[in-house]
């Protein structure tokens, strides 16, 4: 009585020694991230949550590359449901089931399919965006995995076997211990630190519904500030690395990387994890543009970024912290913090600002701005209008925050078209004059957060000396730091971006807008109004209710690509092969549309600084002015 | 844009009044006062430059504080009783409503004005000496007199704050009373208001202090002095620095407004308000040099005509705010266009001084290319869109034609524009071919890109046959053909004599001596002349005037002559030519002297004569019998400032414009094409 029976038990005993291969494989991994510092974890509302978050939050992101997600859903839970099953027949009475094994042909059968899928991406020609290296023999081991375990255990179901079952399962073990043993350094990590990442995932927040995308506060008293080196990254950060599956799609989406910058954002988290990992794998993905070669130690001590270092400091400067990466990544990594991480390691620690960076990030530190102007010159452009500056202990229903943009000669028209708008609508609004200082916004995003929370820390107690009912600002950034960011340091206020308080206004019925039908105008949705605050309706709202025909580019709401012009990317100015704005307004080109409708002082500034440019770059608030005085 | 555009609006805070952004327009005389009181044209004048984003406009160019300096000359303003406060208020009200600034300047003219008008009082001055350019003698000045003055000074100034402007400037320029106290030139008197400087400062000094008694020392009073009269017997640089320091030192003035030179005869005249000859900005080295003395603001105008000037002026801290005087009369909406990033749109002052040539003559100031300045109650600068759109064929891209298809595509008529050469500009492409009349081709060049961006279909080496301008369906056709030279009515020119015009397009290249014999007066006969004594000919203007380009208005004119005299051009009015023929290769004139019947002859080797233009009818007149209303524009109509009363949908409306009918000048050209074309 050996052969089929005894082979009822070899079999599930190739599944649980995949699984203890994969656990030694997780281990091994693990001892790694220990490398990094401490975190604090909620565990069990962590793991309590991991199936939601993995089938809602994760599954939203997949299922935006509709053959992935089949493919993935057929591919893992056919593979998951075969070996469950498999694993489970251990027990006697599941194993001497013939019936039984056929159901686990049939999960088996669909893992082959889901194989089929997963080589289809791959051969003939594999999709430029994936990597190449050990993912490319994935679709291999998958396949041996589920052919060798589909027609095992057909073969147990039908009784048969003899002579073919040691092949069916020598392939199967073939493919599936080899599929476990590529925990370590292979694709398969992905699922395993994947699972672990979504349980442990730093902004635990970003399953909550809500968007968590404030940087978090860095303690400047720490011994060590910002990321130098692997260790210097949290473990769950690190873990977080691994499970990058390099399919790039945040590749796809990053603007940089568009623009032929020396930035991909895949690249840059396989560097990360390439530097913590001695023994990775050669990355076998698409390069930085520009084609410099890997260079640089590993090792969780050795430095990140440099000319000589893995990552050169072009990369690290050339992001627009747009988060567009972030918004596609499916593993949920936050490749923002991570620029942050090591930008505050640069900037504070080491004092390598990118050259042109330095002026403008000393001025915001001494004189409150960043081009060192005058703060009472925020004001300047709305000479002739009056406007009410709101005392110490004054009150005022709208505080009207100007930001950086108010200095701006173009964008001072925006802004005049808004105050214009509040007077119309007969809002009570005044605004802090020579008392409102940047938010310090550029300086926390190119990692300088002691200027960050010195001028946080300057406006939150120029708050607290007024009385106000909420913030009003057309500058995104502003509006992050404010709504998002400063909560951190004690500041919590109502804040509304200038386009959702110009719709109340409309339905109060405040403003009577007339209409602008024979307008096209496709709206360019801000990053940090749109990914880091999930605002994309009322800009829409405002101009459906002025009548114009409106039409959207094919990146569009949470998705759109960034102007270039977050993060500090203008004063840090990289070089590209392409500038950024120059591709957006080209696909602004593709819709045909007369008018590009911006939100925000940098898209404007970006935009409308594109060379021979077809559409005319007006602000949501201008064109409701045009709209309204159209009206009357 | 515009480097360094964002200096232009910043604000300026004087004494508590905000001044919106750092362009502004200085006073001047538009020749638009009536009865001594700015009325609604000279107020809708100011009111559109603020409509048009300026932060201050200064009206009232010598506005007069006392009976003995009549306002009547320059149909300008008197601020000698009570009687004018209301309309101060009424013109307030029509500017701050924009959110601009209203200021007026205030003077005593002295010796710089005339006995003859209005009360036939004699002129003043500290001591006895003609001017030349008024040509007067004054009276000198008595202890009371003086007195007198300076109270009516501070009257004047209590009536600009009853008012409601905003500020007033008193004028040290252009050789006015205070000025002539300070000049040597002027003042020889021996007591304490003559000698140093100190005491030649003294008439100034107490004209502020009593203004600032009168008006409140929270009122805003600056004062508009020369940087350097440039005259050998006149204030030095170091003099007018001296005394713009002593007076800002003492507190009497909020603000100095600098220029350079005096106006006390036609080429200082022509000098202190520079033409297109001049480069752009030439005396700002003045200003700046005062303002490195003082703590008051420092304003300045002198042929700052372009905003990229402007912004470095102000940007390099030579001024605090720069005077765009003739700039906001060719286009008022500039600081507007500049803050809306529509800066290309504006319409810039090409200096031909056109504008205050004709103040100067007793007429209106109107600009050459801008009709609607000075005419706003009735000529609009923003152009409405029709309810009707047309198709409108326009033959001929001259300036009235360009503004005839400008206007026209602003109405959102579909306009198709014909040009029988390969360029848009007509009669302009020649004049700008004149030495330092280039600047002229501005004129067109604004409106070339004005009419390509509103989408007009301009067809250039395309000659309008009748046959194509029907093909066109054409609701309106307006002819604007031009004029072409004529050789005039002297024997034998019509075989012999070659036109001004032959000479500017190169046709002909007179060489050796050249008679130019000028019917006009204009600007062609002088610039040819230089034009031709600069390649190397002997060159006589003969004309049948009392002198050579007498047309010409106060600012070219002395540049036409001080340009012939140092090319040793000679010059013979009162001639008349009668009669050209051949004598050998060359040429014999006879000429007739007007006053005495004498006749002379030159043997040369070119005539070229001037006598204007003729209609260029043709088109027209092929055209006329078909349309529905053959040819004629309904002037009535046109003056009320209504559309012209034809049925359309009878046929097509034909018009004909400018030189095409008359040879006239570039703004008979471009009004003819706006007041009729803003009603189509």
């Amino acid at each position: 009585m050996t052969g089929p029976v005894s082979l009822t038990t070899v079999f599930p005993g190739l599944v649980w020694a995949m699984a203890a291969l994969a656990l030694v494989q997780v281990l091994r991994r693990a001892a790694l991230w220990r490398a990094g510092a401490a975190a604090s974890v909620p565990w069990l509302s962590g793991l309590a949550s991991l199936p939601r978050r993995y089938l809602v939050d994760v599954h939203h992101v997949v299922a935006r590359d509709g053959y992935a997600s089949r493919m993935h859903a057929v591919v893992a839970g056919g593979m998951l449901a075969a070996s469950l099953l498999t694993a489970l027949a251990i027990l006697p009475p599941l194993g001497g089931f013939r019936p039984y094994w056929g159901v686990v042909a049939a999960a088996f059968g669909v893992m082959a399919a889901g194989s089929l899928m997963v080589g289809a991406r791959r051969y003939p020609v594999k999709k430029p965006r994936l990597s190449a290296g050990r993912f490319q023999i994935l679709p291999f081991l998958l396949l041996a995995y589920a052919l060798g375990g589909t027609l095992t255990a057909l073969l147990l179901a039908l009784g048969a076997g003899g002579i073919a079952l040691p092949f069916t399962l020598a392939l199967a073990a073939a493919g599936g211990l080899g599929l476990a043993f590529e925990v370590r350094h292979g694709p398969m990590r992905h699922a395993a630190a994947g699972a672990l990442h979504l349980v442990a995932h730093p902004r635990p927040g970003r399953f909550a519904g809500r968007p968590d995308t404030a940087l978090q506060p860095l303690d400047l008293d720490a011994p060590r500030l910002g990321a130098e080196m692997p260790a210097d990254f949290t473990w769950n950060r690190l873990l977080s690395y691994d499970a990058c599956v390099s399919c790039g799609r945040c590749e796809t989406a990053c603007p940089a990387f568009a623009a032929g910058q020396p930035l991909n954002p895949k690249k840059l988290i396989q560097d990360l994890v390439a530097g913590l990992s001695p023994a990775e794998p050669a990355y076998a993905g698409a390069p930085y543009p520009g084609g410099r070669d890997a260079m640089g130690g590993r090792g969780a001590l050795i430095e990140l970024v440099g000319p000589e270092a893995r990552i050169h400091p072009d990369t690290l400067w050339s992001c627009t912290t747009c988060r567009a990466c972030v918004e596609e990544c499916p593993m949920m990594i936050e490749h923002v913090d991570a620029v942050v991480s090591l930008r505050r390691s640069q900037t504070l620690e080491l004092g390598a600002l990118p050259e042109k960076a330095v002026g403008p990030v000393t001025e915001l530190r001494q004189a409150g701005e960043a081009g060192g102007r005058p703060l009472a010159a925020r004001t300047d452009f709305a000479a002739g209008l009056d406007l009410p500056v709101l005392a110490p202990r004054g009150r005022t229903d709208v505080l009207l925050w100007l930001g950086e943009g108010a200095y701006d000669l173009r964008y001072g028209r925006s802004l005049r078209a808004l105050v214009r708008l509040l007077r119309q609508a007969g809002v009570d609004f005044a605004v802090l004059g020579p008392e409102e200082r940047d938010t310090g916004d550029l300086a926390r995003r190119l990692g300088d957060e002691a200027t960050f929370q010195a001028l946080a820390k300057a406006n939150i107690a120029t708050l607290a000396a007024r009385d106000f009912g909420r913030i009003v600002t057309a500058d995104p950034h502003a509006l992050h730091a404010l709504r998002n960011e400063y909560p951190a340091f004690g500041g919590r206020y109502a804040v509304m971006h200038h386009t959702a308080f110009l719709l109340e206004l409309i339905r109060a019925g405040r403003l009577a807008p007339g209409r602008l039908s024979d307008v096209s105008v496709t709206y360019h949705d801000p990053c940090y109004l749109a990914r880091y605050n999930g605002e994309t309706e009322a800009p829409r709202a405002v101009l459906d209710a002025i009548g114009v025909s409106r039409v959207e580019m094919a990146r569009s709401g949470r998705r759109a690509m960034c102007c270039g012009g977050g993060g500090g990317a203008p004063v840090s100015d990289v070089p590209g092969e392409r500038r950024i704005p120059d591709l957006r307004m080209a696909q602004a080109a593709e819709t045909g549309a007369g008018i590009v409708a911006v939100a925000c002082p940098s898209c404007t500034a970006m935009l409308e600084g594109v060379p021979d440019r077809k559409a005319e770059i007006r602000d949501i608030a201008e064109l409701l002015l045009q709209a309204v005085e159209a009206g009357r | 844009m515009i480097a360094n555009a964002d200096a232009l609006l910043k604000p300026l805070t004087i004494k508590g009044l905000t001044i919106r952004n750092r362009v502004m327009s200085t006073s001047h005389a538009p020749g638009y006062g009536r009865d001594g009181k700015p009325q609604e044209r000279y107020q809708l004048y100011h009111a559109e430059k603020a409509k048009g984003g300026i932060g201050l406009t200064m009206f009232g160019g010598s506005s007069s504080v006392a009976p003995d300096s009549p306002a009547a000359p320059w149909n300008q303003i008197s601020v000698a009783d009570d009687s004018v406060i209301p309309y101060f208020r009424q013109f307030a009200d029509r500017v701050h409503e924009h959110g601009g600034k209203l200021m007026i300047q205030l003077t005593h003219m002295g010796r710089r004005t005339k006995w003859d008008t209005e009360h036939w009082l004699p002129t003043v001055s500290p001591s006895p000496r003609r001017e030349p350019a008024s040509r007067t003698l004054p009276k000198e000045m008595e202890e009371e007199d003086i007195a007198r003055v300076v109270k009516s000074f501070a009257q004047a100034a209590r009536r600009c704050r009853e008012g409601g402007l905003d500020g007033c400037e008193v004028s040290a320029a252009h050789g006015h009373l205070i000025d002539q106290f300070w000049s040597p030139s002027v003042n020889q008197r021996t007591d304490k208001y003559g000698g140093s400087l100190e005491n030649r400062m003294r008439f100034g000094i107490e004209v502020l202090e009593a203004m600032r008694a009168e008006a409140g020392d929270d009122y805003v009073i600056g004062i508009r002095m020369s940087g350097d009269e440039m005259i050998a017997d006149g204030l030095s640089q170091e003099d007018c620095l001296a005394i713009a320091t002593e007076y800002a030192r003492r507190g009497l003035v909020d603000f100095l407004n600098v220029l350079g030179g005096q106006a006390r005869d036609h080429i200082a005249h022509a000098i202190s308000l520079p033409n297109m000859s001049f480069p752009v900005a030439p005396f700002l080295f003045l200003p700046s040099a005062i303002k490195r003395e003082v703590d008051v603001p420092v304003f300045h105008a002198q042929r700052v005509t372009d905003l990229a000037t402007a912004a470095r002026a102000v940007a390099d801290g030579h001024v605090d705010m720069v005077a765009m005087t003739r700039a906001h009369i060719a286009d008022p909406h500039l600081v507007k266009k500049l803050s809306e990033g529509r800066a290309d749109d504006i319409r810039q002052c090409v200096g031909a001084g056109y504008c205050i040539d004709r103040i100067y003559v007793g007429g209106d100031a109107l600009c050459i290319q801008n009709a609607a300045t000075g005419r706003e109650a009735t000529m609009p600068h923003e152009i409405r869109k029709a309810d009707v759109r047309r198709r409108v064929v326009v033959v001929g891209a001259g300036p009235g034609g360009l503004e005839a298809a400008r206007v026209c595509a602003e109405r959102g008529h579909a306009v198709v524009l014909f040009e029988k050469s390969g360029q848009a500009g007509g009669q302009i492409g020649l004049a700008a071919k004149a030495g330092w009349r280039e600047a002229m081709s501005g004129i067109p060049r604004w409106l070339v890109a004005q009419v390509t961006k509103l989408g007009v279909d301009l067809r250039l080496n395309t000659e309008a046959t009748e046959a194509a301008v029907l093909a066109e369906k054409p609701d309106v056709v307006i002819v604007a053909t031009g004029g072409t030279p004529f050789r005039g009515h002297a024997k034998g020119a019509e075989q012999h004599a070659v036109t001004t015009a032959e000479v500017l397009s190169g046709a002909v290249e007179p060489t050796g001596s050249v008679l130019l014999y000028d019917e006009m007066g204009q600007h062609n006969a002088s610039s040819v002349a230089e034009l031709l004594a600069k390649r190397g000919c002997l060159v006589e203007v003969a004309t049948h005037d009392r002198m050579v380009a007498e047309e010409v208005g106060t600012t070219n004119q002395p540049i036409h002559l001080r340009e012939l005299y140092k090319l040793g051009v000679v010059m013979t009015p009162n001639m008349e030519l009668i009669e050209i023929y051949p004598e050998g290769n060359r040429f014999v004139a006879a000429l007739r002297n007007t006053m005495t019947d004498a006749e002379e002859e030159r043997l040369v080797d070119r005539i070229v004569v001037d006598h204007g233009t003729l209609p260029v009818e043709g088109l027209y007149r092929a055209l006329k019998a078909s349309s529905v209303n053959r040819g004629q524009t309904d002037q009535d109509a046109m003056l009320r400032g209504e559309p012209q009363p034809y049925d359309l949908s009878r046929g097509y409306a034909l018009y004909r414009i400018g030189d095409a009918v008359a040879g006239r000048n570039i703004h008979a050209a471009i009004y003819d094409a706006l007041r009729l074309c803003k009603d189509l």
